[in-house]
């Protein structure tokens, strides 16, 4: 099979299987318990590690800028340029890559060891469709999750760079948060909340979809866990370039 | 026709089924009738557990038709699949239990997704777990279980819901002898004392023997006892042989070992 038959075919599969999977959404069985579970291990699991990484993010962006702003002597507005960089681009980005390396990773390699297990095939046979019970929770606890750890990445990140402007580059609280504050828009936060749910998404169907297409025993589930990060965090980045134009777009300038 | 189809358990008619390019099943037709045991045999890869996963619908041919309980299951979606699946309980090839739930939630999967009580649930699954003699790992998780136990666990849960078919697939692969023929026994019961109707894939040749020449019966002291009797035994067993997607061998046990066919009489060496 070439590439493009490859591509379209696999696009085709995954639609379905969320096509499929939200029709779960309207008729019963619900699976509360499950989707709790999922947003459980997504959103608190992830957490600590997504803040520690914001952290160090907003950090290094207030210990860069600000180099070049000294330049202009423009060193007050580091605050606005670390709060923007991190609400536009790098929260929700460097978040969920995140979460696809720990959450999409580990959704590939569960539900293929299930599927080379033969538990998939167990589960239809009793009578359980697996989308339902396995895919659609997962899809809705990344899609829910990835913006809320975003705003918690954005939070932390700032925290980041004022804790850097104040030691290192002694520039006060109160204009770092006042330069960081005035930056932001709701134009920005909407954009900035709006991509993380896209990403999440994607993670999320490709994490299923890796996993549900395994073949090949143990090494067929390894094969799909790299895939799953390598392709999730490709759609990721290229997703990110057309949600930023359409975000532009919508936006008070409305130029691009 | 139409008789015919409500007086079997599984027709296969004509089933032609590949994976891509590669043909499996090549015109295959047999059928099963209620109360019988069909012993499935070929070489592996031959396919056995995919012709398993046809009657569940979990695989569809791409010609032929399949009948199952009397209905004509060809063209069946997904949902109504669900339906018949009740009917079936299917024990795969390594018990494919839910590794992240303990034999109890394993046993009671059907019941807790049709969202019955906790009591409810545990009354039936003890009952199941008795049956295959495994009452004590009730809240093992499938990792702490040996192989035997895996299959036997695989088989309770086939069972809840009392399917009137049971597919097994080479459920004493890889097992010792004693807990193999525990197995066998197992199945004779079901076939002997409960009618069930089903397809038992193995290529281990004293399965077939065992099958083909025992019988279960309850004796005077109301006792399950098992006897030798190739007549009893046999008019409940039929055998079929695979080989390279057609159906080589049908028939009765006693035909089986007398074929003059040199590639059964090395399979059955
Ligand atoms: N999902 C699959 N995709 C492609 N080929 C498969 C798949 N599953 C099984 N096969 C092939 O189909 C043939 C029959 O498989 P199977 O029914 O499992 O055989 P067995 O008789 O050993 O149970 C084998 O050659 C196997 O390689
Ligand atoms: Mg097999």
């Amino acid at each position: 099979m070439n590439l493009a038959i490859k591509i379209v075919f696999e696009t085709q599969e995954a639609t379905l299987m969320v096509w499929r999977s939200a029709l779960g959404l309207v008729r019963r069985p619900f699976y509360i318990r499950e989707t709790i579970n999922q947003m459980d291990i997504v959103g608190v699991g992830s957490l600590p590690i997504a803040m520690l990484a914001a952290f160090f993010i907003g950090a290094v962006l207030a210990l860069q800028t600000a180099s070049t702003l000294q330049a202009f002597g423009a060193q007050n507005y580091t605050g606005r340029l670390v709060a923007t960089s991190l609400v536009r681009e790098l929260g929700p980005v460097l978040t969920c890559i995140l979460l696809a390396g720990r959450i999409g990773s580990g959704i590939a390699a569960e539900l293929g060891s299930m599927k080379v297990s033969e538990q998939i095939d167990a589960m239809r046979a009793l009578g359980t469709d697996p989308l339902r019970k396995l895919v659609l929770p997962r899809i809705i606890a990344l899609v829910v999750m990835s913006p809320t750890l975003t705003v918690f990445a954005n939070v932390v990140g700032t925290i980041g760079g004022l804790v850097i402007s104040l030691t290192l580059l002694h520039i006060p609280a109160s204009v770092y948060n006042t330069s960081a504050r005035d930056a932001l828009n709701y134009h920005d936060i909407f954009g900035g909340l709006l991509k993380p749910v896209v990403f999440g998404f994607i993670i999320a169907v490709v994490g299923c979809r890796c996993g549900l297409r395994t073949q090949g025993g143990t090494v067929g589930v390894g094969r799909s866990t790299t895939q799953s990060v390598v392709m999730s965090i490709l759609l990721i980045l290229i997703s990110d370039f057309f949600l930023t134009k359409l975000i532009i777009a919508l936006g008070p300038t409305g130029q691009f | 026709m139409s008789n015919k189809n409500s007086s079997n358990a599984i027709i296969f008619e004509n089933i032609l089924f590949g994976f891509g390019e590669q043909i499996i099943l090549n015109d295959v037709s047999f059928s099963v009738k209620p109360g019988e045991t069909i012993v499935l045999m070929g070489g592996s890869g031959t396919g056995k557990s995919t012709t398993l996963k046809l009657v569940l619908g979990l695989l569809k041919p791409e010609s032929g038709h399949l009948f199952v309980d009397g209905e004509n299951i060809t063209d069946f979606t997904e949902s109504k699949m669900m339906a018949v699946r009740k009917k079936i309980g299917m024990i795969f090839q390594e018990g494919a239990l839910f590794d992240s739930l303990n034999v109890f939630e394993n046993v009671g999967f059907r019941l807790f997704e049709q969202g019955a009580s906790e009591n409810d649930v545990e009354h039936i699954v003890r009952q199941m777990l008795k049956f295959v003699n495994l009452e004590d790992a009730i809240y093992k998780m499938p990792s702490e279980l040996s192989g035997g136990m895996r299959r036997r666990v695989g088989i309770a849960r086939a069972l809840v819901g009392k399917p009137k078919i049971i597919l097994y697939d080479e459920p004493t692969a890889g097992l010792d002898p004693p807990t193999a023929r525990t197995i066998i026994e197992l199945a004779m019961k079901l076939r002997d004392l409960e009618g069930v109707s089903s397809i038992f894939v193995t290529h281990r040749i004293q399965d077939a023997q065992q099958l083909a020449s025992e019988y279960v019966t309850i004796d005077e002291k109301g006792e399950i006892v098992v006897r030798k009797d190739e007549k009893a035994a046999s008019s409940r067993t039929k055998f079929i042989m695979l080989k390279q997607g057609k159906v080589i061998f049908s028939g009765s046990g006693r035909e089986l070992w007398e074929s003059p066919d040199p590639y059964i009489k090395n399979f059955l060496l």
